[in-house]
This record gives structure tokens, sequence and C-alpha cells, in this order.
């Protein structure tokens, strides 16, 4: 009954249970899904991250290479962030060149990790204007439930924590990097951006970390990310029904005690690494 | 024309059309050598146009970057043509995929401004063999009103007249580009302006246009394109549409173009003159400035002040920490190395609720029982170390 | 440009200009310039739509961005969307279900505050094709400089010192804000204030629209 209901009428069915302020996963508004996050989930990367975000599942692993920087900024090396959405996550993404919803993840990502400061670029020079490192960061989500930008960010940073490069350095007679010792250092990630999003329901209703289905449903979305420091890194509202100031706060609010909870279960999950 | 998505036009339009271009009259007014009325307008930025032609609108903008020469010509410059068939010209270009259109006039704006050495690439060399300056040209096509080909092969030449590259040095083997503020940027050296005419014929020949609309595109057989430069040379010679001509009507059309040709150069010797000019004498330029003021359509605010001494309350964010982190440092569930969890909420079809603790240190487990596994295996055949690992571990 | 600005007092827009219907093809088409930065837009539609697009109880928007030079890449489907969203949010798409509205934006330069210059251009196209649209929409961007000062309309050399850069685009029935994007860092309270002088403008903006007025008049 309650199925057909909800096949029928899933605005009405969602209505439903909104109005006892409770989700039909069992959740409260305000109320984030479990979230899991494994670290040096793949071996063969220089870092790697898995995060699970109730069913949405997202797998970030980093890979360095070497280049030359570009001749205005000698200095720099490269973060290069991509979002994979493959068909395997969703039947709503179709095989072939990337999908919209994929690269405008990708380009958020970007904006991200390029506003907040999370690394600085020049730690990843080598030898200036010769050599630096240049890190691919791909994101491949395994399962799409909603809200895949919260669980993309959590796995970037995590990754980038766990990123240890090889220490190298430039031959002088061959002008050729060369693997000075076979220890590597982590790398400092300078900021710890952490994003959350919530959905607006029926112009008014704001929920949190909302699912596929709730995503569909919603008549707007914000994503609001905020660092370390209590401050605000981006706060995305494309579109959708207008949100009050109240409403924004009550965002804003609720983002900074996210980030204090993932800034925390990270350091835990880098700590159980070392017992 | 080509296979793109043919406009439509009535049967009754099409007898319209054709009647009057047999009555010596065209639906516009014009006469048949006219050409409609060309505007050049420019940009901010060096190497910026638009060029309007009737309702037709080009836009251009040439940029340049340095690249490694190709390896047979290791002194010569390049120049990349980019015609975009906007879907904002007409309902009929997609966006996306270049058209065979598109690729028509691209390969029409090669052959007349690269082909004819309009500009000399061997100056667009910096160290020959590794590096030289690539010229690219952007073109978009705002409107489609007819007569593309022409009004894109005036916006390029006249953007590539206008455009100015930055000034390089070379010092032993570094090349320092120098920044506008530094030295001031080169003009390109455009040896002669190449512009085209379209030639539209109708009813087998016997009639000729000059400068079609897209209505009389529509109906025409098919049109020859000449391509000449103020020396009277001919650059190129385009021709398509199922028609065929005989000697005699070429050499009029190569005569009409003469003086066409003449009158569109002057046109944009004049706009790049009067550019010149007003950058000078520290005008105002841009297209802000080359609107039409006197339109009815057209509305203007100027620089417009904000008041906001009346301060307004700024809702203060108080977060109780102290509470949240202390539930949060008790939520957070350690699953093994490198694994931790934090809140229950929601579905999760992964782990199931009563074991979630314990799985993934259960994998971990099994883990080391393969490894143990493979070390016993050493030892044994490999079919043996597949029935170890086949068998639960329970 | 910018020395000029620099005298004026900071909480001021520089000159704006439209002209609406000025190309002869689309439904509707736009031009709007702030200061420098121009950009070109048209509509076509409510058209046929591609079965493969079609939805049953809307029109299909769908807005393509097109820079001025080279290909578009991810950042311009981030802005598409994000105008796409924004125009989703105010055309009534119910009226013309199974339909395809077109709106095609084309840079033509960009002196700064693009994001906003793109969505107000936008808006007037809109109200040229003649769509049936719940409101109106002013977009207003910001910058923060390194002191914390605003800057408001921003110039690409203003962008570029910035610490951050707000865009927020406005109603005009309740002036709440339905789209905000912002780069760089800023905290909360610099949030709200960016907010109040923007909404300060677009109140303005929406009340006695560029085109509105001035058209009556002349």
């Amino acid at each position: 009954m309650a199925a057909d209901f909800k096949t029928a009428q899933p605005v009405e069915y969602y209505r439903q249970f909104l109005k006892k302020d409770v989700r039909p996963d069992g959740r409260e508004l305000g109320e984030i899904r479990s979230t899991i996050v494994n670290i040096g989930s793949i071996s063969t990367a220089e870092g790697s991250a898995l995060v699970k975000l109730g069913n949405t599942t997202v797998i970030c692993g980093i890979k360095a290479e070497l280049c030359t920087p570009t001749n205005d900024e000698p200095k720099k090396g490269f973060v290069v962030p991509n979002v994979d959405l493959p068909p395997l996550c969703s039947p709503r993404f179709r095989p072939g060149p990337p999908s919209e919803q994929a690269q405008v993840v990708s380009q958020f990502i970007a904006d991200v990790l390029k506003d907040s400061k999370m690394v600085n670029h020049e730690d990843l020079c080598i030898a200036e204007g010769k050599i630096v490192w240049v890190l691919y960061c791909d994101m491949m989500c395994l399962d799409y439930d909603g809200n895949v930008i919260d669980a993309c960010i959590i796995s970037l940073l995590a990754a980038l924590r766990n990123v240890a490069l090889p220490s190298i350095e430039v031959d002088e007679e061959t002008a050729k990097p060369k693997l000075t010792s076979s220890t590597s250092s982590t790398m400092t990630v300078q900021s710890l951006p952490v994003s959350t999003s919530f959905a607006i329901f029926d112009n008014s209703i704001l929920i949190a970390d909302p699912t596929n289905e709730e995503e569909n449903l919603a008549t707007g979305v914000v994503t609001v990310v905020t660092n370390e420091c209590g401050e605000l890194c981006a706060l995305h509202k494309p579109g959708g029904s207008s949100l009050s100031e109240s409403q924004i706060q009550e965002c804003v609010k609720r983002s900074f005690s996210r980030g204090d909870e993932i800034r925390k279960l990270l350091d835990e999950t880098f700590n159980s690494l070392d017992r | 024309m080509c296979t793109m998505k043919k406009a439509a036009i009535s049967n009754a339009e099409k007898d319209f059309i054709l009647t009057c271009i047999k009555n010596r009259r065209r639906v516009d007014g014009r006469q048949a050598y006219d050409f409609r009325n060309a505007k050049i307008s420019f940009g901010q930025d060096l190497g910026h146009c638009e060029v309007q032609l009737g309702d037709t609108r080009v836009l251009c903008q040439v940029s340049c970057e340095i690249i490694e020469p190709r390896q047979n010509r290791p002194t010569e410059g390049g120049l990349y043509f980019n015609v975009e068939l906007s879907p904002m010209a007409s309902p009929l270009f997609e966006p996306g995929r270049q058209s065979e259109f598109g690729i028509e006039i691209i390969r029409f704006l090669e052959k007349t401004v690269r082909d004819s050495r309009a500009i000399d690439t061997e100056s667009l060399c910096i160290v020959a063999g590794e590096k030289v300056w690539e010229i690219r040209i952007d073109i978009h096509v705002l409107n489609h009103d007819g007569n593309i080909m022409d009004c894109v092969t005036m916006a390029a030449v006249t953007a590539l007249s206008h455009f100015r590259r930055p000034d390089v040095s070379v010092v032993g083997e570094d090349v320092q580009v120098h920044s506008a503020a530094d030295r001031d940027p080169v003009s390109l050296s455009v040896h002669h302006l190449p512009v085209s005419v379209t030639f539209a014929y109708f009813d087998e020949g016997k009639y000729l246009l000059v400068d079609p609309t897209e209505r009389e595109e529509c109906v025409m057989d098919g049109s020859m394109i000449l391509s000449m430069n103020i020396h009277r040379e001919l650059c190129t010679a385009h021709m398509s549409g199922d028609m065929l001509l005989v000697k005699d009507q070429i050499i009029r059309c190569t005569q009409t173009a003469i003086v066409k040709v003449s009158e569109l150069t002057d046109l944009i010797k004049k706009a790049l003159e009067n550019d010149r000019k007003a950058r000078a004498s520290g005008n105002k330029c841009g297209f802000a400035e080359t609107q039409r003021q006197q339109k009815v359509t057209y509305l203007k605010r100027d620089v417009t002040e904000v008041d906001v001494s009346d301060k307004v309350e700024i809702p203060e964010i108080t977060l109780d920490e102290t509470e949240d982190s202390k539930d949060q440092a008790e939520s957070l569930v350690v699953l093994g190395k490198g694994t931790v969890q934090v809140g229950e909420g929601g579905h999760n079809t992964w782990l199931v609720d009563d074991v979630q603790g314990v799985k993934p240190v259960q994998q971990k487990r099994k883990k080391k029982k393969k490894h143990a596994a493979k070390k016993v295996k050493d030892a044994g055949s490999s079919e043996e170390e597949e029935t170890v690992i086949l068998v639960p571990d329970s | 440009m910018t020395s000029q600005r620099a005298d004026c007092g900071n909480l001021e827009l520089r000159s704006q200009s439209c002209e609406q219907n000025l190309l002869s093809r689309p439904d509707g088409s736009a031009t709007y310039c702030q200061g420098d930065t121009s950009v070109i837009v048209a509509v076509y539609g409510p058209a046929e739509v591609k079965q493969s697009k079609e939805f049953l109880d809307k029109a299909t928007l769908e807005v393509i961005f097109k820079p001025k030079v080279g290909i578009p890449g991810c950042s311009e489907k981030f802005q598409e969307r994000l105008i796409r969203n924004t125009c989703e949010t105010i055309v009534l798409t119910a009226l013309h279900p199974r339909s395809s509205i077109n709106i095609i934006i084309q840079v033509m330069h960009n002196a700064g505050s693009l994001l906003s210059c793109c969505v107000n251009s936008t808006c007037m196209a809109l109200l040229d094709a003649g769509l049936p649209m719940s409101c109106l929409v002013a977009a207003v961007t910001c910058s923060l400089s390194c002191d914390g000062d605003i800057i408001l309309d921003p110039t690409s050399q203003q962008e570029k010192e910035a610490k951050a850069i707000l865009t927020f685009v406005f109603e005009s029935r309740d002036n709440e804000i339905i789209t905000s994007n912002t780069h760089g860092i800023y905290s909360i309270k610099q949030y709200y204030s960016c907010v109040e002088a923007c909404r300060k403008y677009g109140f303005v903006s929406c009340q006695s629209p560029l085109g509105t007025t001035n058209t009556v008049e002349q």
C-alpha cells in the first residue's frame, strides 16, 4: 500500500512524513546519513580514500606524475581533480563522454580546491622551472544515491592527506629526475574544507544530505562549504526556490557542526592507522 | 548547399521571390549588384570585431599563443581558423559538432587568407624549429540572414589587421614575452586584404544577384564566391550548387567583384583608421559605445550609487560547539585500521545493521588468512591455493 | 579604466546599457553591458523538442554558453547549469509542455562581473521573447578586497585582487536570493553584508528594470 502510494504520488508521500518531522528513511530533517571513511584503499595509488555516505559511495585515487611547470608560474605544481560518474553507479548515466552532471561536479570541486587553498602548489615544486608534481585526483562514484558533492569532497580531503610522495631530486649532470631515497613524505594539506548539501522541499522545508529520491523531488539545493577556521569557502545555490536569511543561517550553522564532525572523523581515521 | 537541415520555404514565397528577380527587383528593394549596409565595430580587446551585413552578424576574435612549429615548416607560424555556427544564428544550426557548411567556411577562409599569403607567417617565427606564434581566429556567427561567407571573410581580415601580438625578445635560449605595459604590442604584417563577394544564380544562371539574403539563398540554384584584393588579384574562386556557367558570366562577375572589393576594402580601412584615432585620443571604445542609442529598444542607466549607510542587522551565528563535539566524540566508531564511521541515519545496503561494527574487521582477517595461505601454498601446488581461498573462513 | 574607478566611491555600479531585439532570427534577443563587460543572449522557443529531451509536463530549457575564444569546457558547463537552474525557477515552463526553450549566451567582452551580466542579459532576452515568467531577476556581483571592503560590480582587475567574489541573483517578488555563487574565503558576517549591499541594488533593478521604465519614457 505504502509502496503504491509512493509511486503514484511521491511528493504527497514525502509530505506525510515531513509533516511529522521525519523522513521516509527514518532520519530527522537535519540528520546526515552515516559516513564511513576508509583510507589507503588503493595500494597502487599515491593516496586514496573510500567514502560512503549512506549508499552513496565515492572512491578517490590520487596519481602523482612529474611534469614541467608553466612559464608564468615556474614554482607551482598542479592538482587536477576529476569526477567520474560512470553508468555503473546509477541508471541515469549513459556510457560515453562525461555527463553534464559529472562536469558540473568536477568544476565545483576544482573551484573548492582552488578557493579554499587546500594545497600549497609551491609544495609540489621539485626544481624551479623544470620539474613539478602534478596530482591527478580521480573521484569515481560507485553508487549514486544523492549528495555526490559532499562525498567527493570528503574523499578528496582524505585522499590528499593520505598522499605520500617519493623524494626526488634533479641530477645536475644529466638534468633528469632521480629518486634520492626510498622514504616518501606526506603532503601538508593547508585547509580542510567540508561541504554540506541541503535540499529544499516544497519551497520551504530544508533537509540535510538528500538522497537521490529527495534530490529529484526537491525544488532547490544549497551546498555550503566551510573550513576549519569558521570561514565559508562556498555557498552555492544554483537557482531553485528562494531562501530567506534565517534559512541560509540555519544551513551555515549546520554545516559548521558537520565540518567539525568530519574533521574529527578524519583525524580519528588517521590515528587508527598508527595504532 | 550542404546536407545541413534545409530551411523550409513555402512554394508561394519561392515563386514570389523568383518572380521579383525576373522583373529585376529584389524583395528588400536593392538593385541586383547592391550590397546591404555593412557596419564594422571593434571591441575593447585588440583583434576583436563585429561585422554586420544587413541583419547578418558575425563576431571575430583573434588571439595568439606560442607553439612548436611543424617539422616541415620550422620557420613558419600558423593561422588557425575556428568558425562556430552558433545556434544563436539560426535554429537550424546545432551546437557541438561542426556541420559541413562550417567546414566549407573554414576551408574557404584558409584558401582566401592563409593560402593567398595575406599574412606573413614567417614573421611569426621566434626561434626556428622551436617556437613560433600560432594566430587563432575564432569566428562566431551571431545572426544568419544570408551571405555568411562574405561577412566572415570581412570579419577575419579586419580582425587580423586590428590585432597586435605581444612583443618578444630572445636572449640566448630564453624567450621573454613582454606584457602590453612593458612594450607596445606589434601588429601582424598583412600583405594585402582579400575580400570576398558572393554571387547567387537563379533560373539556370540567367539572373545574378550580389549579396543574397537568407530567403534568396533558399531559392537560388547555386552561388559563386570570388575573393579578391584591391590590386585586382583573384585569391579564391569557389562555386557551389547545381548550375553551370559560361565563361562570359564568370568574367562579368570578376568585373563586378573588382568594384565591390574596392568599396569593401575602403570600408575596412576607414573603420580601422577610425578605431586607431579613437584609441590614440583616449576615447572610450568597445561595444558599449557602438550600440544604436537612438533606438527605442536601447536602454541605459548611468553609474548608479547604492546607499548602504543604513546598517542592516546581521544575524549572529552562535555555535553550541561544546554539546555537539561531545556527541560526536561518542558517535565515532572505529571499524578497523583506517576505517571509521560516524552517524547511523539512513539506508545502507552495504552493511547489515547488526554486524556493522564487525564486518570490516572480518574482511581484514580474511586478507591475513589469504596471505597465510599463500605462504603455505609455496610448498604445495597452485591448485591447492585455489581451494584454500575458496573455502569460507567460518 | 581601473584607475578611474579607484577614486570613485566603492559602492556604485558601472553604467549599464541594454538593447533588446537586436538579432532578426531569434524569438528574443538582448545585449547587456555592465561597464565594458558585454554579452549577447538569444532565446528560441517555445519550439519543437527532440524526443529524447521531451518532458510531458513542462518545457525543456537548455542553455548554451559560448566563450569568446576556444572550445567550451567544464567551467562553461558549470555556468550553463547555474543559469539554466535560475531560468527554470522563473520561467513558467509548465505552460508549454513538450516544447523546447533554447537560450544561447555569447560572451562579447569580459571586463569583470561576467556571471551577473549573463543573468541580467538572459532576463532581458526572455522578456523580449515574451515567455511567461513568474517574476524578473536581477543579478549583482560584488567582491571583497583583502581589507574586507565590499566593491560592487567589480572590474576584472578588481576581481583579480579580490579575496572573494560573490554573485547573487534576486527575484523581483520578495527580493529573496534564488542563486548564490561564490569564490574565495570569507566569513559569515561578510557574506551577509555582501548580500545586503547587493540586495539594495537588486531591489532598485527589479522594481524598475532598465527595460520597462525607459521604454515607456521614450
